[in-house]
C-alpha cells in the first residue's frame, strides 16, 4: 500500500513537472543543441551548396581571428566598469533608501525608474545627451568652462565604451540597489540595538554588522550586473552603430551571423558568448544559495 | 484525493495547451493559405518611405482583385526579417524591399524570383542594371537615388565665386574661400560615421575622381580609392568639415546643406526636393543640383544606389507578387508614389515629365545625371557585400578619427577585400 501511494506520487511529481519540461525542451534545450550543430557547419546562406560538417573549424577560425579578441577586450573593459559602477552606486542608492522619510517611497520610484526603462530607449535618451554636436553633456561642460569645444564622446574607443559602461549602469544600478535593500532590511535591529549598547560608532556597526550580512545580496547584484554587461547590445546600437570601435561579443556575433550570413561561425561564437555566462551564470546561483547567519 | 486529481488534471490540460499550440501552427498556416488563394492576398514588407497611398492600393485591388497587405518595417530590419525567415524556407513576405547593396546576397542565396520585363521597360529604366545578373531580373528599382552633387549659389556668391564648381579642385578652392570669409565654418559635408553611407561615399568620391572604384577581379583599385581617400582626409584635417560628422548619421551629414551650415555636398536625389521645401529646408532658392564634379571637368559617370521590390521564392502567390511589382513600377505608379512620397521615378521618361511639367522643381541637373548612371561594380554587386563594406565603412572611419592614414586605411579595407574575393 505504501509502495504503491509512493509510485503514485512519483507519476504526480512528473505530472506537475511534464509542461514545465516541455517548454523548456523547446525553447531552451532544443535551440542549445540546434546552434551547437550550426557552430560545427559550414552554413552560409549566401552559399546554400557549400554546406558540410567542418568540426570545430569555426571555433577556431573565431578564437584566432584579431576582430574576436577586439570584441573580447571591449567586452571585458565593459564588464569591469558596469560592475564597479553598479555595485558602489547600487549600495549607496540602497543605503540612502533604507532611511526611513516622508519621501522613502518617492525616491523609491524615482530610484527604479531607469531599471524599467527598455534598453534602446535608454540608449537613444544618452545617445542625445552625449551627442557631439548638440548634447546636453558637452552644453553642460561648456557652460561650467570645464571645456571650451566640445567632447567627440563617441570617437575615442575608450571614451565611447566609458559612455556605453555608464548608460548600462544606470538601468542596472536600481536592481543592485533594490537587492541590496533588501538585505539590508533583513538585519535584525537587535544586532545594531546590542552595538549601540557596546558603545560601537558608526563605521564599526558598518564594519562588523551590515558589511558582512549584506555581502551575499551584494554578491547577487554583482552577478546579474555582469551578466547585463556581456549582454549589452542595444545600447551600443543606439550610441555608436555596428562600428568596431565600440563593438562587443554580441555585436561581433550579430554582424556574422545576421549582417554576413555566416550562420555557422555566428553559431560558434554564440556559444562562446553562452559558455561566459554560463561562469557569470554559475556564481549568481552559488550567491543565491549563500545561507546569511545573523 | 479530490485535489491530487483536481492537479493531474489541470497538468494534463496545460500539456495539452501546450501540445495543441505547438501543433496548431500548421493548420493555420493551411487555412491562411486556403483564404489568400481565394482571395488572392499578398503581403509586401517596405520600408515607410515606400508605401503606396489607400487610395492607390484600393484602385489596385479593384482592377486585380488582389488585396494588398502592407507590412511596414524599417530598412535596417527588413534584410534580416528576410534572411531569418528564408534560412527556414518561409517567406518574410510575398513582395520584399530589395536594396541594391543587397541584391549580390540575395541572389546567391537564391532568395529571389526572376521577373519578365519587356525591352521597352528595360531601357527606360538605367537602375534596373543593378538588380540584373546573369540577364535575369531580381528586383525592380522604384526609387531612384543616384548621386548628384548640390551646392549653395549664395554662399559662393558671398565667397566671390560665381560658377558651379566643375571639378573637385575647384571645390576645393571654392570652400577655402567660403571658410576664410567666414561664411560657414564647415562649408563641406559628407557621410564618415562607420556605417553603410561612408562606404558609399567613398565610391562616388573615387567613381567621380578616377572612373572606377574596383579592378575587373572585385578587389579595390589602389589608386583610385587611395587618391578618394586622401582627398577626404585632407577636408577633414583642414577643417573643411564638422567634426560632429565623424559619427553622425549619414542623414545628419545630408541635412547640414538644408539647414545653411555646410556649402557644398554629393548626395541623394531627394534633397533636389527637400532643397524646395520650406519645413524641412532654411535656403530655400539658395541650393542648386549640378554634375559631379570629376578630376579635369565634370564626371561623366554617378553611381547609382536605387532601391527595389523583389518577389521572394518561397512566396505562395507569386504571380499575383509579380502583378503587384508590375503595377507598383509602373509609369502611371511612380508619377503617383512621386505625390504620395517624393519617390524619384526610375523611369528616365517620368522623371522628364514631372521636370518639364514643373511636378519636380528646381531641378537643376538632375535629369542629366540621370543618364549618366553606371555602376562601379564591374561584375555586379558581390555576395559579400555587406562584409566588405563593413570592412571598408570601419577603415574609413579610423582614417577620418585620425588613427589612421589614408594608405594605411587602404591596406586594411584591401587586405579584406581582397580575402573575400579569393573566397
Amino acid at each position: 500500500m505504501v509502495h504503491m501511494k509512493k509510485r503514485s506520487e512519483g507519476a504526480l511529481g512528473i505530472a506537475l513537472l511534464l509542461p514545465i519540461i516541455t517548454i523548456m525542451v523547446i525553447l531552451v534545450y532544443y535551440p542549445i543543441i540546434k546552434t551547437f550543430s550550426y557552430s560545427m557547419q559550414k552554413m552560409k546562406l549566401t552559399a546554400p551548396q557549400d554546406t558540410g560538417f567542418v568540426g570545430w573549424a569555426n571555433y577556431r577560425s573565431v578564437l584566432t581571428s584579431d576582430s574576436f579578441w577586439y570584441s573580447f577586450q571591449n567586452t571585458m573593459f565593459l564588464l569591469a566598469v558596469v560592475v564597479v559602477l553598479t555595485t558602489v552606486f547600487g549600495v549607496c542608492v540602497a543605503l540612502m533608501l533604507n532611511v526611513d522619510t516622508k519621501l522613502s517611497g518617492v525616491l523609491m520610484a524615482a530610484a527604479v525608474l531607469p531599471w524599467a526603462l527598455p534598453p534602446v530607449v535608454n540608449g537613444i535618451i544618452w545617445r542625445f545627451i552625449f551627442h557631439p554636436g548638440y548634447g546636453f553633456m558637452n552644453k553642460l561642460l561648456i557652460v561650467f568652462g570645464v571645456t571650451d569645444k566640445p567632447i567627440e564622446w563617441m570617437s575615442s574607443r575608450f571614451l565611447l565604451l566609458f559612455v556605453v559602461a555608464l548608460v548600462v549602469a544606470w538601468r542596472s544600478i536600481p536592481f543592485s540597489a533594490i537587492v541590496c535593500l533588501s538585505g539590508l532590511r533583513a538585519i535584525p535591529q537587535e544586532l545594531y540595538e546590542a552595538a549601540k549598547i557596546d558603545g560601537a560608532g558608526r563605521w564599526t556597526v558598518f564594519r562588523y554588522i551590515t558589511a558582512p550580512l549584506v555581502r551575499p545580496f551584494v554578491g547577487i547584484g554583482i552577478t546579474a550586473a555582469s551578466i547585463s554587461a556581456v549582454n549589452i547590445f542595444d545600447e551600443i546600437v543606439a550610441l555608436s552603430g555596428y562600428s568596431d570601435l565600440g563593438k562587443n561579443l554580441l555585436i561581433e556575433s550579430y554582424l556574422t551571423t545576421f549582417s554576413f550570413l555566416d550562420f555557422g561561425k555566428g553559431s560558434a561564437l554564440t556559444y562562446i558568448i553562452m559558455l561566459i555566462s554560463a561562469v557569470l551564470g554559475f556564481f549568481y546561483l552559488r550567491s543565491l544559495g549563500k545561507e546569511v547567519e545573523y | 484525493m479530490k485535489k491530487r486529481l483536481l492537479s493531474i488534471l489541470l497538468c494534463a490540460a496545460l500539456t495539452g495547451i501546450l501540445v495543441a499550440g505547438c501543433g496548431a501552427k500548421k493548420n493555420d498556416d493551411t487555412n491562411k493559405e486556403d483564404k489568400t488563394t481565394e482571395t488572392k492576398e499578398i503581403t509586401v514588407m517596405v520600408p515607410d518611405w515606400a508605401v503606396p497611398s489607400d487610395d492607390m492600393l484600393a484602385d489596385f485591388t479593384e482592377d486585380t482583385g488582389i488585396e494588398v497587405v502592407m507590412n511596414v518595417v524599417g530598412w535596417d530590419d527588413i534584410r534580416d526579417k528576410v534572411a531569418i525567415a528564408a534560412s527556414g524556407g518561409a517567406a518574410a513576405a510575398d513582395v520584399i524591399e530589395v536594396d541594391w547593396s543587397w541584391v549580390g546576397e540575395m541572389n546567391s542565396a537564391g532568395w529571389l524570383e526572376e521577373i519578365e520585363m519587356s525591352d521597352e521597360d528595360k531601357a527606360d529604366m538605367p537602375t534596373l542594371e543593378t538588380f540584373t545578373i546573369d540577364g535575369k531580373v531580381l528586383a525592380v528599382p522604384y526609387a531612384n537615388d543616384y548621386r548628384i552633387a548640390y551646392y549653395n549659389k549664395e554662399h559662393f556668391k558671398a565667397a566671390g565665386i560665381e560658377k558651379a564648381p566643375e571639378t573637385w579642385d575647384e571645390v576645393y578652392d571654392a570652400l577655402k574661400k567660403i571658410k576664410e570669409a567666414g561664411i560657414v565654418e564647415y562649408p563641406y559635408t559628407m557621410p564618415m560615421n562607420a556605417d553603410e553611407s561612408a562606404t558609399t561615399s567613398m565610391m562616388w568620391m573615387a567613381f567621380s575622381r578616377s572612373g572606377q572604384v574596383f579592378n575587373e577581379d572585385g578587389t579595390l583599385n589602389e589608386e583610385a580609392v587611395v587618391d578618394a581617400l586622401e582627398f577626404e582626409k585632407k577636408l577633414v584635417d583642414e577643417g573643411y568639415t564638422d567634426p560632429a560628422i565623424k559619427t553622425a548619421s549619414g542623414m545628419d551629414c545630408y541635412r547640414k546643406i538644408t539647414a545653411g551650415e555646410a556649402s557644398f555636398m554629393v548626395g541623394p536625389t531627394k534633397f533636389v526636393g527637400l532643397s524646395n521645401n520650406k519645413e524641412e529646408c532654411s535656403v530655400v532658392g539658395q541650393i542648386e543640383a549640378i554634375l559631379l564634379p570629376g578630376k579635369e571637368g565634370t564626371s561623366d559617370k554617378t553611381m547609382p544606389l536605387p532601391e527595389a521590390v523583389g518577389v521572394t521564392k518561397f512566396s505562395k502567390n507569386k504571380e499575383a507578387a509579380k502583378e503587384f511589382v508590375k503595377w507598383y513600377t509602373s509609369a502611371d505608379t511612380q508619377k503617383d508614389l512621386f505625390k504620395a512620397n517624393s519617390s524619384i521615378p526610375t523611369r528616365n521618361e517620368v522623371l522628364a515629365e514631372l521636370i518639364e511639367d514643373g511636378t519636380i522643381e528646381n531641378a537643376g541637373a538632375m535629369l542629366d545625371e540621370a543618364k549618366l548612371i553606371k555602376s562601379p561594380f564591374p561584375q555586379g554587386i558581390p555576395a559579400y557585400y555587406s562584409e566588405m563594406s563593413n570592412a571598408i565603412y570601419n577603415n574609413i572611419n579610423k582614417m577620418v578619427l585620425g588613427e589612421v592614414s589614408a594608405q594605411e586605411a587602404f591596406d586594411a579595407m584591401n587586405k579584406k577585400v581582397t580575402e573575400l574575393t579569393s573566397e
